[in-house]
Order: structure tokens, then C-alpha cells, then sequence
């Protein structure tokens, strides 16, 4: 029953592996306007966000996460997708990301092009038990943006 | 490369006995299927599958009060199983074999009817090894009734700590030690003669969590000194949806009823009932006949191989599994316990044991990945989860190496 090669399925991109390995929006702000936390009670993951706010939109995003690659690749790129919007865009790209991982809307292959880098999180459509890794950052987010007064 | 060499002294004929299983020929993802969660529910041989399905077809009807012969019939099958699983675990008597749903049922049983007779300024140890079904049980009896809940340390090997457990004793308060008898997380086997022996010492008695004991090794409930023991069908080949309590005679006819209704009662008046003799006492309701049928069948199909056989091949598998283990990089095996079933629970450096068991699945091998319904034990090892490989009767040596040859890949994958 030899086995030779690894399948590592189109879920584990290799944007995911990277961003898991070397996150570029992992730490604290100094400062943040406001702060959010997920936790997955079923594996123990967790992710902090910590987010400041000018008047109107997020200037800047960190997130600290304990969690599988998926987990923390989501919080990294989700921080970098963020970073810019205000508080409504923000809001409103997390209902798409969601939407996407549910596979809600079109069930062709013409994913929402405006997710741009998110998108590589689209095979966990087949992988339900693993959707919650995806989300729990946006747990995180959109908590902290609950707080923000914009 | 070279591996390490298996003696297997079992005499097992594993080809003839994976025939036995149909799942065991499914592909999964295009690849053999290496299925290596049987601690968390094992695999059903034909004999389990043949013997619930003979009944549907040929034998069903509810038990105990038909008057009619296939009635008659279903209750002589089901009762026969009381009688196969009173020899199985070495009870004295048949009457002290309760019927439940599950493991977790049976201590939910004891936590309720015997905890009933527990008063405050009494106390229950259990062990930092828990899984939920022993500990969620007598944190509820201990909110309804003020007793203590006292928690038995482990070491960091991963044995219980019998210097501390022996100190949470010494006051003479503990009314019952609830303790697992293998650890479904570390593998640990617990030395239940010595725990019983050091509880009943000081006036508490033991009841023993036996879910994965049962498996891999003969189970005699006398000699372990025990007084009330649990264990779960689905884990030994069977179906899921029926348990066991073995219980002392005394015990169970001291204890009031865990759930009233049908055929758990004496006679019945609007004003009072009274209970039926143990062990109907504790089975109210329509059990689960086709269940139990099952389950007296992967007795009887585990019995013809004998634990000296099943458990010197899972002993060979399990110190093959970790001299295996130990040639992959990076990975750590959670728990060293001076003696051990078939369960190995692990980390690796640089990968969750999610994105482990994701990527194992994608290549045909089930593993369980998580806390194992063991948080609190989480906490003390400095873990959140844990992957974890468990073997049965049906594992091959071949299977430990496509589990380790794909953990090299997969750590290769993520570094």
C-alpha cells in the first residue's frame, strides 16, 4: 500500500502556506481604536484583531492568531484587504467572504472578482468542518468594528 | 529507507480478518482507506452488521411484555447479551449489568442514582485525564448536591500522580474515585487494581471509565477491585447506541432509579410506584434491542480472537508506531506513561493538527485531530490540540508506515 506524493488539495495554496509561515500584519498596533477576538472552542484557536480608525475609515490592521495555517493566513490576508475600506466596506466584504465560503449565490465557477486574494480560500466549499477557520478572524473584525463609533 | 521491524507475536491472520470489515476496502479520495481513529469509534466486522440485520429481518419485536413468540424471542436475544457481557468483564452476577445508551450515560447514571446518596462535606476525585463524559458528570453532581469535586494530578509523563492521589484520599472524605482506565488521548493505562486498592482503604469506592480499556485487553472487574465499571459498544466493534455499567448488586439495589417509565417499574398507582428488581430498575423504556444484539455479537466476534492475541498485536503496532514516529521530523508525541494502549496523540512543530488531518485525509488516512473531549487536559500539557492515531484489531504495520512516510510530506509541505 505504498502511497508516493502528497496530496495537499487545492486548499492549501501555496499564498495560504506562505502567509501562514511568514504573516506580514501579525502583532499589535500601539494604539488601536478598537480590538476584536475569535475564539474556536472546538480546537482552541484564537485571533485577536486590533484595528485604528481615522474618522471615517480602518488606517491600519493586526491581528495576533493561534491557529492552523487556514486560520492564520485569513487573519493575514483579511488585515491586508481591510486596511482602506471604511467601516461599511469592511462590513460588507466579510458578508461576501462568507457568502463565498458557503458557496451562496452563483455555483458556476464566476466567483466574486472582487474578493481578489480571498479568493484562494474557495476550495473550503468542500471542506465544511474547516470553513470556521477561515471565519474566525472576521469574527474578530467585525466585533472590533462594532466598537468603532465612525 | 530502513525501517524499524515489527514482532508480532499475535498470530493473528490480519488479511482474513480485514476481510471481515467492508469499509476497510473503500477508497477514500481515490486512496486506500488507513483508517486510524478506532478510539474514536471503531469499525463493524460482518458478523456485528449480519447479526443486527438478521434480527430486523427474522427476530424483532419489543421485549419484556409481548406475549407472542417473536416478542419472546427478541427478549431471549437480548437478555442472552446480558448473560455474554456479565462473562466478558467477570461480573458475579448477570443482574448487575445495566443496559445504556453509551459510556457517557452509564457515568451520568452513577452521577445521578448513586450521587443522590452523597451529602455535602463529601467528596469524588477524578483525574486531570478525563475525557468530558468523566468529569462534566460530577461537576453537575457537585452543583446539585455541594459535595467537592477533587482533581488527581498526572505527571508529565503522563501517569496519575498516586503521591497527590493518595493525598486527596487521606481525609477520608472522598466517597468515590471516578478514574479513566486508559487514557483516550495519552494511551495511558492506569493502574485501576492499586487505585482501587488505595480508595477503598480509606472508605471510597471506584468506578473505572472503560471505554477504551475494553478494547485491547481482557477486562475482569473483580480483579480490579472495582465497584462500578463503564464502557461503550460502538468502540469495540459494535453499534453505536448501547452501553454497559457493571455495577455491585448492593450498590445497584441501594441506588434509586436514574429515569422513570416503562419496564423499569414494580407496580404503578397514581399515588406511588415502586421498582423493578436490577438491573430493569435502571433500563426504562424500550432499549435499544437490535443494539444490544449487535453488541453481544462483537463480543462473541472478539472473544474467538482472544485478548492475548488483539493485545499482543496492538502492543507490536504501538512500538512500532512510535519508533516510527520518532524518525519524523519535528513531530512530538504527547505522553510517555509507563504502560499504554494502542492510542498515540501528537504534535508537530510548525503545523496545527488540523491542517495535519486535513492533508492526511486528502491522502486517505483518518486520523482525529482536536481536543479530544479532554479540555481541561489540554490545558495542563500547554496544548490546544493534539493529532491522535489509535489503532484496533484490524491496523496493519504497513499502515503506520503511509501515516508516517505522509507526515514527512506534509511537515515538508509547511517548512
Amino acid at each position: 500500500m505504498t502511497q508516493t506524493g502528497l496530496d495537499s488539495d487545492a486548499l492549501y495554496d501555496r499564498v495560504i502556506v506562505e502567509r501562514a509561515r511568514a504573516p506580514q500584519y501579525a502583532g499589535k498596533l500601539e494604539a488601536p481604536s478598537v480590538q476584536g477576538e475569535g475564539k474556536n472552542p472546538m480546537c482552541g484557536d484564537k485571533t485577536r484583531v486590533d484595528i485604528a480608525l481615522d474618522a471615517t475609515h480602518i488606517q491600519s490592521v493586526r491581528h495576533t492568531t493561534r491557529g492552523c495555517a487556514i486560520c492564520a493566513a485569513a487573519a493575514d490576508l483579511m488585515a491586508q484587504q481591510v486596511s482602506g475600506l471604511d467601516v461599511a466596506q469592511a462590513v460588507s466584504l466579510s458578508g461576501r467572504f462568507s457568502a463565498m465560503l458557503v458557496g451562496e449565490g452563483s455555483s458556476t465557477a464566476t466567483a466574486d472578482t472582487s474578493l481578489g486574494p480571498l479568493e484562494v480560500f474557495q476550495p473550503l466549499r468542500s471542506h465544511k468542518a474547516r470553513i470556521r477557520c477561515a471565519e474566525l478572524p472576521w469574527i474578530a473584525l467585525k466585533e472590533a468594528l462594532s466598537h468603532a463609533d465612525v | 529507507m530502513s525501517h524499524p521491524s515489527m514482532t508480532d507475536t499475535s498470530g493473528l491472520d490480519l488479511t482474513a480478518i480485514r476481510k471481515q470489515f467492508p469499509i476497510l476496502s473503500e477508497k477514500v479520495h481515490d486512496r486506500p482507506l488507513v483508517f486510524l481513529d478506532s478510539a474514536a469509534s471503531a469499525q463493524k466486522p460482518d458478523a456485528v452488521i449480519n447479526a443486527m440485520v438478521h434480527t430486523m429481518h427474522h427476530q424483532y419485536a419489543n421485549i419484556h411484555r409481548g406475549l407472542y413468540w417473536l416478542s419472546e424471542r427478541a427478549t431471549e436475544a437480548y437478555e442472552a447479551v446480558r448473560d455474554q457481557v456479565a462473562g466478558f468483564l467477570n461480573a458475579p452476577s448477570r443482574e448487575e449489568i445495566v443496559f445504556t445508551r453509551n459510556s457517557t450515560e452509564a457515568i451520568n447514571l452513577v452521577a445521578y442514582s448513586f450521587g443522590s446518596l452523597l451529602t455535602p462535606g463529601q467528596a469524588v476525585v477524578i483525574s486531570e485525564m478525563e475525557h468530558h463524559a468523566n468529569l462534566v458528570p460530577w461537576q453537575m453532581l457537585r452543583d446539585r448536591m455541594g459535595i467537592e469535586l477533587r482533581i488527581a494530578p498526572i505527571t508529565d509523563a503522563g501517569d496519575l500522580d498516586m503521591e497527590a492521589f493518595g493525598q486527596l484520599l487521606s481525609d477520608g472524605k472522598v466517597a468515590l474515585v471516578a478514574i479513566t482506565h486508559m487514557s483516550n488521548v495519552l494511551g495511558t493505562i492506569t493502574p485501576a487494581r492499586q487505585i482501587a486498592d488505595m480508595a477503598h482503604a480509606t472508605g471510597a469506592l471506584v468506578l473505572f471509565d472503560g471505554s477504551q480499556a475494553v478494547v485491547h485487553h481482557r477486562t475482569d472487574v473483580q480483579a480490579l477491585g472495582a465497584d462500578f465499571y463503564t464502557f461503550t459498544g460502538h468502540k469495540l466493534y459494535g453499534p453505536t447506541g448501547i452501553g454497559v455499567l457493571w455495577a455491585r448488586r448492593a450498590l445497584l439495589e441501594d441506588m434509586p432509579p436514574f429515569m422513570g417509565g416503562g419496564d423499569m417499574i414494580s407496580t404503578v398507582t397514581f399515588e406511588k410506584s415502586t421498582w423493578a428488581n436490577v438491573p430493569h430498575k435502571f433500563e426504562a423504556g424500550t432499549p435499544a434491542i437490535v443494539e444490544a444484539i449487535g453488541l453481544g455479537a462483537a463480543i462473541e466476534w472478539v472473544e474467538k480472537f482472544g485478548f492475548d492475541a488483539i493485545a499482543a498485536h496492538e502492543q507490536a503496532l504501538t512500538t512500532y508506531a512510535l519508533e516510527r514516529l520518532a524518525t519524523v521530523p519535528g513531530l512530538n508525541v504527547v505522553g510517555h506513561p509507563k504502560k499504554r494502549g494502542g492510542v498515540i496523540s501528537f504534535t508537530m512543530a510548525d503545523v496545527h493538527p488540523h491542517d495535519i488531518a486535513t492533508l492526511l485525509d486528502r491522502n486517505g488516512i483518518a486520523v482525529r485531530a482536536g481536543h479530544h473531549c479532554a479540555e481541561p487536559l489540554m490545558r495542563r500539557l500547554g496544548l490546544t490540540a493534539t493529532a491522535r492515531a489509535s489503532f484496533g484489531i484490524y491496523t496493519l504495520q504497513e499502515e503506520i508506515d503511509v501515516l508516517a512516510d505522509t507526515l514527512v510530506r506534509i511537515r515538508e509541505f509547511f517548512v
